[in-house]
């Protein structure tokens, strides 16, 4: 027998909570994007994850809780490069789609998407290149 | 892509918006505030926070000037993350047309 989880209808701390962890479970087994994550993050989990909790608090619900400067993180990983971004994107709407009810997901990954365009511009976009990029 | 603040931020400069910026990127004139579009990642949590509704997506037709004006004081005005007190009488000047001509003032503000 199976049975249908029910899918979340709002916003909450516990849901950002709930999609981040889901979300991160699928990076870490991703070809393209676990080894990135794993040189960026080669210990504990544990503070990216209230990071990302953090800064999922402040994008839907408006708390204010993180405080950073994600471009300059990016800039520092080596081996970024823009079709990752797709791919990040790709098991974000994925596991938005999982947890939350079509009103909501479609919340979450128009944020995602907007943000993942203007880190994307931020690392790779260059006045003398054509934009958008080659797939790489 | 990026954020902008427009005309009727200046001389009410309510500061909402800091608050609730996830990466800092506000910086303070005189009497009023400008995004840096090299931090903003076009979030857009602040655009509806803006009491003055003084803020736009970039993608938005007409804010050329808008987008220069951000990005040649963001260099300049010291950065804000956390809101101050705004002037006494942003109520009055909230909704007035065309206060970069009559009242835009280049000078930075204080920055926290």
């Amino acid at each position: 027998m199976t049975t249908m989880a029910v899918k979340i209808d709002h916003v909450s701390e516990d849901g950002i909570r709930q999609l981040v962890d889901a979300f991160y479970v699928k990076v870490r087994q991703d070809v393209e994007l676990a080894p990135i994550f794993a040189r960026a993050i080669p210990g504990d989990w544990g503070p990216h994850l209230d990071k990302m909790y953090a800064f999922w608090s402040s994008v839907m619900l408006t708390t204010g809780r993180y405080k950073g400067n994600p471009l300059a993180k990016h800039f520092a990983l080596p081996g970024v490069r823009p079709a990752l971004f797709e791919r990040w994107l790709a098991l974000f709407n994925e596991t938005a789609e999982e947890l939350f009810d079509d009103d909501i997901s479609v919340e979450f990954r128009a944020k995602a998407a907007r943000i993942a365009e203007s880190l994307k511009l931020g690392l790779f976009y260059r006045p003398d290149r054509p934009w958008p990029p080659e797939a790489v | 892509m990026t954020f902008v603040v427009t005309d009727n931020c200046i001389r009410c400069k309510y500061m909402d918006c800091v608050e609730v910026c996830p990466v800092d990127c506000f910086y303070e004139g005189d009497n009023m505030l400008v995004i840096n579009p090299d931090e903003c990642i076009d979030c857009g949590v602040c655009e509806p926070e803006c009491p003055a509704e003084a803020i736009f997506p970039d993608s938005q037709p007409g804010l050329e000037d808008w987008v220069k004006l951000n990005a040649q004081y963001a260099a300049i005005w010291p950065n804000i993350s956390i809101k101050l007190d705004g002037p006494d009488d942003a109520k009055a000047f909230d909704g007035i047309a065309n206060k970069l001509e009559q009242y835009f003032s280049a000078e930075p503000g204080q920055g926290d």
